[in-house]
């Protein structure tokens, strides 16, 4: 399991706000992503989008509802074609998996496709305590792995760093001479892989979808690496989460039309490959082993939750990272965990424990765009307010303590609220004490903090002459007017 | 996780329950539907296909297509490409025209000779992969192969342009009508479609740094689509 930093949340956001380079790179996503996504929906109309965000929506409520049953469906095809499932309780079981197929088939260089679940179980640091070479072949996922540092995001994992940053890793790394020329670069990762896909002996990817009917796994890939991997090594491990199915190959068509709009854009991406067992006899090459490890991790749980199961339907596309005003500011480390953005903040604290990310469910202004773009209509908004309850309710004062000085002010508040004449005596006295600082209506300057800082670019608006319950008791509300 | 008895959805799920009679039917409705729109359909295919990146050739006759896979392979100056042994080779005999240019075509198709590894070494050696295609896609401009005997997976991936081969009978509309074709296979094989496919859809790319788009990155660079109409 990667480092859990997410109770770091407050210092790491407050550190990459002040970030020049990395506030840079994150406003490419909405200016490059986002608008791609928003000109692929235009392009087939908002009807026909809303049309495949429902049935996608129905597919996913009805698979994750009878998930044990898909799952065993899937099971049984898969072996069907000759392939082998293992089901992975948690992130030990599952690295303990792959470790075996390692040692058991003499393996020594692996080829891997992006895979966000492999960040949850930290497998590659676990393989290479084996002595084995991993090679991350996604150019994002290269990058990181040559930076030592974890995604950032949920499809462009080096979405963080600049063309220098990559230049010099590049040079550092690959004793290449320093280009921050961005076509060149992708020719060096080409050249630096194209030895390491041919001569693996085990290539590992994700899944983007998992057909039960059929016993396949799905990757939508635009590189290349991802059908090197599945097709130059002798084995092939697919690792992925148990809610990746879907029931039959006629539900692929809606989540291919709506997974690459919604994440770059695209109409579809350059490659997509269905992988239903290992070879065949007769075929001319490919891999002669495929195990599928489909890992739980924490996701029974999230199933078993009515009010959470919805976060299972996700499909990874990252359009609420993109549309997030907080992803937006901060960037993906400062979650602290494989998952960020408004997604990330209701799976890592199921994952990771919620005390332990207590700060995610409110890292959030709930103003509900995650919603609006996710297309499986999954309702993060609502979730969030669910986990803030959970963290308000159920754990212990000092979990979530709220500062004293806000708690008085909020007595304060609601005592006067409540009682008239409270609130009749305290305008009357806020009217004597503004009357050295309002001009024309207005409080330009007020000399004592907090609220000096507030009118050092705003100004206040100076409590009226007559307040609104004199007019209306006095004009609008006599016996000769006529009112409800 | 303990594997229990998952409980069966009760209504089933309708697309598990119809039977290889309906998936006929339906795929008889969609041949029905695919030759009466042919034209428009092939003209949509290459207008899509051309915006995701594909070099689309509109071939009216096989002489015209060889005359154009002539043209990209002499322009790459290659002295070597590969090609899968499907059956629009035979209808294409753009080996024998290549061959006659003093290009080494390598079939990828094992006989008792070659092993795997052997026609392996021959792929990476290539300048092009040549295939045809199973399925041609008009709603995403793809070209859709399913390896197998005569079909090798990396012939379209490892050497740095492909070209694809597509006749009028490989023409479909849509990717729903992809996946029923594939599930009556599936099915009328008492389950099993073979063991990989790939839908191809313009050169590789990608955008990871800076968001940047790069052209050809581990597969093929440039993606040529013969239409054989």
């Amino acid at each position: 399991m990667p480092q859990v930093k997410t109770q770091d949340f407050f210092d790491a956001s407050a550190l990459s706000i002040k970030d020049p380079e990395l506030r840079q790179a994150l406003q490419r996503v909405g200016t490059g992503f986002d608008k791609a996504r928003r000109e692929a929906i235009d392009e087939v109309s908002a009807e026909v989008w809303e049309q495949w965000r429902e049935v996608a929506r129905q597919i996913k409520e009805h698979t994750i509802d009878h998930l044990d049953y898909y799952l065993e469906l899937l099971h049984d095809n898969v072996n069907k074609n000759g392939g082998q499932v293992h089901f992975a309780r948690d992130a030990e079981q599952a690295n303990a998996i792959v470790a075996d197929l390692v040692k058991s088939k003499g393996v020594k260089i692996v080829t891997k496709g992006k895979s966000m679940v492999s960040e949850e179980l930290s497998l590659n640091h676990v393989l290479e305590g084996l002595g084995t070479e991993v090679y991350e072949t996604d150019l994002g996922e290269y990058i990181i792995q040559l930076a030592d540092e974890t995604p950032s995001h949920l499809v462009a994992p080096a979405l963080h760093k600049t063309k220098a940053q990559v230049a010099q890793l590049f040079t550092d790394n690959l004793g290449v001479p320093y280009t921050d020329d961005i076509e060149e670069m992708a020719r060096v990762a080409r050249e630096a892989l194209r030895g390491k896909f041919l001569a693996a002996d085990m290539g590992i990817t994700g899944a983007n979808f998992l057909v039960a009917e059929t016993g396949s796994l799905v990757i939508i890939t635009n590189e290349g690496n991802g059908r090197l991997c599945t097709s130059a090594p002798r084995i092939h491990v697919g690792i992925t989460g148990m809610e990746k199915v879907i029931p039959s190959l006629h539900d692929l068509a809606v989540f291919l039309r709506l997974l690459p709009r919604s994440a770059t854009g695209q109409r579809l991406t350059s490659y997509m490959s269905m992988v239903s067992g290992p070879r065949r006899e007769a075929d001319e090459d490919g891999p002669e082993e495929f195990h599928l490890v489909i890992v739980d991790n924490g996701r029974s749980k999230m199933l078993a939750d009515p009010k959470l199961r919805e976060s299972l339907y996700c499909i990874r596309c990252g359009a609420c990272l993109n549309i997030c005003p907080v992803y937006q500011k901060v960037g993906g480390h400062a979650y602290g965990w494989v998952y960020p953005g408004p997604i990330g903040a209701i799976v890592t604290p199921s994952l990771v424990g919620l005390k332990q990310a207590k700060d995610l469910p409110f890292a959030s202004s709930l103003c509900g765009a995650c919603r609006e773009v996710c297309p499986v209509k999954i309702n993060i908004p609502r979730m969030l307010l669910h986990l803030r309850q959970e963290l308000t309710e159920n754990s212990e004062p000092t979990v979530n303590s709220i500062p004293a000085w806000e708690s008085i002010l909020a007595r304060c508040y609601t005592a006067i609220m409540n009682h008239p004449t409270l609130l009749s005596m305290g305008t009357k006295l806020l009217k004597l004490l503004q009357m050295p600082l309002a001009r024309n209506g207005r409080i330009q300057r007020v000399p004592f903090a907090p609220l000096s800082r507030w009118t050092h670019s705003r100004d206040l608006p100076a409590l009226p002459k007559r307040p609104f319950r004199e007019i209306w008791r006095q004009e609008l509300s006599g016996p000769n007017q006529s009112h409800q | 996780m303990e594997r229990q008895s998952g409980t069966a959805p009760t209504p089933p799920y309708h697309h598990l329950e119809e039977t290889l009679a309906q998936l006929e039917s339906q795929a008889q409705e969609l041949e029905q539907r695919v030759s009466d729109n042919l034209d428009a359909l092939l003209s949509n295919l290459a207008e899509t296909a051309q915006l995701r990146g594909w070099n689309v050739c509109r071939a009216a006759n096989p002489e015209a297509a060889i005359g154009y896979v002539e043209s990209v392979v002499t322009g790459l100056k290659v002295g070597q490409v590969v090609r899968s042994a499907q059956e629009v080779f035979d209808q294409v005999p753009v080996a024998l025209a290549l061959q006659n240019l003093g290009i080494s075509v390598i079939a990828i198709a094992r006989d008792d000779q070659q092993t795997r590894d052997q026609l392996r070494n021959e792929i990476i050696a290539s300048g092009v992969g040549i295939t045809g295609a199973d399925y041609a896609v008009s709603e995403t401009g793809s070209v859709v192969v399913m390896p197998r005997l005569g079909l090798s997976r990396l012939v379209s991936l490892v050497p740095p342009v492909h070209i694809a081969l597509v006749r009028a009978q490989d023409v479909v509309e849509s990717l729903d009508d992809v996946f029923l074709l594939r599930r009556l296979e599936y099915h009328r094989n008492g389950g099993d479609m073979g063991s990989y496919l790939n839908f191809i859809t313009g050169p590789s790319r990608t955008a990871d740094i800076e968001q940047t788009l790069v052209v050809g990155v581990h597969g093929p660079k440039e993606v040529h689509m013969v239409l054989l109409e």
